[in-house]
């Protein structure tokens, strides 16, 4: 593997603060971070005229002592570690929040960061659970009536043009994300999932003008870049968040490379550019969203979640399956007994595992992803 | 040496048996007639002890006869925790302890109309599989009543047979935690899968489940459908509710849920048919609000049971059931003729309690217990609370608004949705309608949206002065907290914070 390039230096710099160097700077000229958690947020929508939609991490979290008394510690780590954050300033630099009832903990987190901080703009988006052409009504007015509370509270331009430049943009930066995964098809692929994992959580952290041209100089550098061979496995992560490429270093330490990314802030189907019609913004961000977004929430999407795990082994040559998990994830963790199963019965290795939001327990992870790959075979 | 073992394991033994005689005595006839201090309160007893078994006789003689010695052992086999069931005056025993007159009766009648229901669906099950729709709890179970199907609520269990023995749960609990889910999941959804898994469920034609009122029992319908390989309609009710955009929206998932059942099942949507159950519905609704009006009085004239369990299960899985309303009306007499004669259902009532959240399923008795103790009455609770209009039975347009705001409005739905003040608010209303001394939060460990929100209601109840117990339990699950434990943590609450003597 080639050494660290500099840009990847920048990326790993850019990660270890919830607002990194460039949320400051987009701020200085005057643009609007809004806060985000949840993937059925329409980031195109936060990127219509000075807004910039920012991914809420916790990095580097440590404890959760202030969060445990008002959430429990019965919830996911993630939404303590982001009230955590919240009361100790960390996210001073966001003008606003917005929140999806995803699940009870989001919901919670929500009401608490509203009880406790009182934010000028913090949003619930009201997203259905499953999709037919009565939710997609609902969901698109849901969208209206945010972009209205948006332009009304920051009194910037949601008009339908000025959405519709918004959705390009996105998909001129998606497109570059996504022909750097395609690389990752290739049976050497010149790029780690460590790596991989590092561009997408810099590019949903920070505005995506700004982050663009380290994220082309780094394409650049892959072309010229020594591809890798010396891998036992090929692993896809399914799961829901995982923000922290460290989890992924830990994983491909043994001797794997991971190749596919189907979880919350993963690339597969997330990164999928917008298919733009002559039809309302919202209409179209709407269906878009559902057609992106693959959670446990939706109640009828399992067999799509399946099929897509298993289109996206055959389509990357994946080994085996790791689904990773939070601690306290109803979702996630009721729904694996049935995504657990098929799989198997499909005859895919899986290996669950559950985790805390920060790294946590590396020498059992290692020896677990370890005795996995032994365990195929490999 | 030797003659010492034998003696020291012959004194155990025989403690062992002196326990379970007491045990038994305890919660039997004769327990109860050597504790009733009035003939007439013996008379109460024996006339639902003799009713229910009466019920339960006949229920096993119909089936004998029906299905013959063997199907009858098949049944058996099938569903074995009809076995449990069987333990339902020893429920009756447990919840009579010092109680006398009106209130002894109301729990007589309450227990005797769950078994009158129970054997009905039962029956259901067993002779009519044909037309068995499989529903999530939270799902109107008026709907496929008026398409003539028979209704079984997949959680219902859960709740019931663990008021029998309270351990009855955690041989299910234990099987889906082996099959994979996540142990921190709720053992209300764990024990459901279980069932399932072992195949102690019935199966029906379909299944509806729908969004509410957790993330845990939405997932498992998942894993439901497919192992019952049944069509599934699932019900979305969105997060924001009290609007009209959103009533209209789950009126329009409710049509189309018809419209599934009709395709899927032999039922036929009969509008007059629910016209009838709605107009049932609302008479029950009425006289329990009625109940609810004689309740707000200090000493309360009924309590307990009479308010929670008949709530529960009538209002849930027979709403509009002529049993029901018998009972409600019996109720009312009963909570009138108390009030008529100044009598308070609890002896030295010195504490009036709301428990929010679902009651305690495998410590059913813990509110005897309390009321004995420290003259601590249970006026309300979450799962009764309802606040919403009667249905407009005009149209079948104005019936399924009435069910959508029954069910979008209804306790946890409205609880686990929308901004925190839902559940919070609601609590400090019903605190001042029913004249409360304390709030009592069910702290089931497994609830996410009551943990999440724990730290705001602890404040909030604080600024207002209400005293506030957390006890802190499992739904179904009495190895993660047991029930010392759990009189334990009521004991320091009532000790420390509410200064109580024990009356006992």
């Amino acid at each position: 593997m080639a050494p660290l390039s500099k840009a990847m230096k920048v990326f790993e710099e850019l990660l270890e603060s919830p607002q990194n160097h460039l949320v400051e700077r987009a701020v200085e000229t005057g643009r609007i971070p809004i806060g985000y958690s949840c993937s059925f947020v329409p980031e195109a929508l936060l990127m219509a005229d000075k807004l910039f939609p920012v991914r809420l991490r916790a990095p580097g979290l440590t404890g959760t002592e202030i969060a445990d008394n008002y959430l429990s510690s019965f919830t996911c780590s993630y939404v303590r570690g982001l009230l955590e954050f919240a009361m100790d300033g960390r996210f001073d630099l966001l003008k606003g929040w917005v929140f999806v009832p995803s699940c009870a903990h989001m919901q919670r987190l929500y009401d608490n960061l509203e009880y406790l901080q009182k934010p000028d703009f913090n949003h619930i988006l009201d997203v259905p659970r499953k999709v037919n052409p009565d939710t997609l009504v609902w969901m698109a007015e849901e969208l209206q009536n945010m972009a209205d509370k948006l332009a009304n509270h920051f009194g910037v331009d949601m008009s339908d043009s000025s959405l519709r430049k918004a959705m390009r943009q996105c998909n001129d930066f998606v497109n570059v994300i996504q022909s750097i995964g395609e690389l990752r098809k290739k049976p050497h692929p010149p790029i780690s999932g460590t790596e991989f994992h590092q561009i997408v959580m810099v590019s949903l952290a920070s505005p995506k003008d700004l982050i663009l041209p380290y994220i082309l100089d780094f394409k650049k550098e892959l072309e010229q870049r020594e591809v890798m061979k010396n891998y036992r496995a090929r692993l896809m992560i399914v799961g829901g968040h995982l923000h922290d490429p460290e989890f992924i270093r830990v994983i491909e330490s043994q001797e794997c490379v991971v190749v596919a990314d189907r979880f919350c802030t993963g690339t597969i189907p997330g990164f999928k550019s917008i298919e733009l019609y002559d039809d309302s913004p919202y209409k179209i961000m709407a269906e878009h969203t559902f057609k992106k977004t693959l959670c446990p929430r939706m109640m009828e999407d399992f067999d799509r979640r399946f099929q897509t795990v298993i289109d996206t082994i055959e389509e990357y040559r994946v080994d085996g399956v790791v689904l990773e998990m939070l601690k306290f994830c109803d979702l996630w963790g009721v729904d694996s007994v049935s995504l657990v199963g098929a799989l198997r019965k499909a005859g895919i290795p899986v290996l669950k595992l559950e985790r805390e939001y920060r790294l946590s327990g590396e020498g059992q992870l290692r020896t677990r992803v370890q005795a996995f790959i032994e365990s195929m075979g490999k | 040496m030797m003659m010492h073992e034998i003696s020291s394991v012959a004194r155990a033994r025989l403690t062992d048996l002196k326990s379970a005689v007491g045990y038994y005595l305890r919660h039997s006839l004769v327990g109860f007639a050597m504790e009733a201090r009035r003939p007439g309160d013996i008379l109460i007893y024996v006339k639902y002890w003799f009713l229910i078994w009466a019920k339960i006789f006949k229920f096993i003689g119909l089936l004998l006869l029906k299905k013959g010695p063997v199907g009858f052992v098949r049944e058996l086999i099938h569903y074995p925790w009809i076995l449990t069931t069987l333990r339902a005056t020893q429920l009756l025993a447990r919840l009579s302890h010092g109680r006398k007159g009106a209130y002894l009766e109301s729990t007589g009648l309450v227990i005797y109309s769950i078994a009158v229901t129970l054997v009905q669906m039962l029956e259901e099950v067993i002779y009519e599989p044909e037309r068995l729709l499989i529903e999530e709890d939270l799902v109107p179970p008026e709907i496929g009543r008026a398409m003539g199907l028979n209704v079984w609520l997949v959680e219902a269990m859960g709740i019931l047979l663990p008021f029998l023995k309270h351990n009855a749960a955690e041989q299910y609990i234990d099987e889906t935690e082996n099959a994979g889910i996540n142990p921190d999941a709720c053992s209300f959804v764990k024990n459901a899968m279980g069932m399932i898994i072992k195949g102690h469920m019935p199966k029906g034609s379909a299944i509806v489940s729908s969004n509410m009122p957790c993330e845990a029992g939405m997932a498992s319908y998942t894993f439901i459908q497919r192992e019952y390989d049944v069509p599934i309609y699932r019900v979305d009710a969105p997060a924001n509710f009290y609007d009209e955009r959103a009533e209209k929206l789950f009126v329009e998932d409710l049509k189309g849920m018809i419209t599934f059942l009709e395709k899927h099942t032999p039922g036929r949507m009969d509008w007059n048919r629910l016209k009838d159950i709605c107009t049932s519905r609302n008479r029950m609704m009425e006289l329990e609000l009625e109940l609810w009006d004689m309740m707000r009085t200090r000493p309360a004239p009924l309590a307990s049971e009479a308010v929670w369990l008949s709530h529960l299960w009538h209002f849930y899985w027979f709403p509009g059931n002529p049993v029901g309303i018998r009972l409600y009306e019996k109720l009312v007499d009963l909570a009138r003729k108390n009030l008529e004669t100044k009598t308070p259902a609890v002896e030295n009532e010195s504490y009036r309690a709301i428990l929010w959240n679902p009651p305690f399923p495998n410590f059913v008795d813990i509110f005897n217990i309390v009321e004995r103790k420290y003259g601590l009455t249970l006026i309300m609770d979450s799962m009764t609370y309802n606040r919403h209009a009667f249905i407009d039975t005009s149209t079948p347009e104005t019936m399924l608004r009435g069910l959508a705001q029954i069910i979008l409005q209804g306790p946890m739905v409205r609880h686990v949705r929308g901004p925190v003040e839902n559940y919070i608010d609601d609590i400090f209303r019903c605190y001042k309608q029913f004249d409360l001394d304390m709030v009592w939060i069910a702290g089931h460990l497994s609830c996410k949206s009551g943990q999440g929100a724990s730290g705001i209601l602890r404040e909030r109840c604080r600024n207002e002065n209400i005293p506030l117990l957390v006890l802190d339990y499992d739904l179904l699950d009495t190895r993660i907290v047991s029930q010392e434990n759990m009189l334990r943590q009521v004991d320091h609450f009532m000790e420390n914070v509410m200064k109580a003597p024990r009356l006992n």
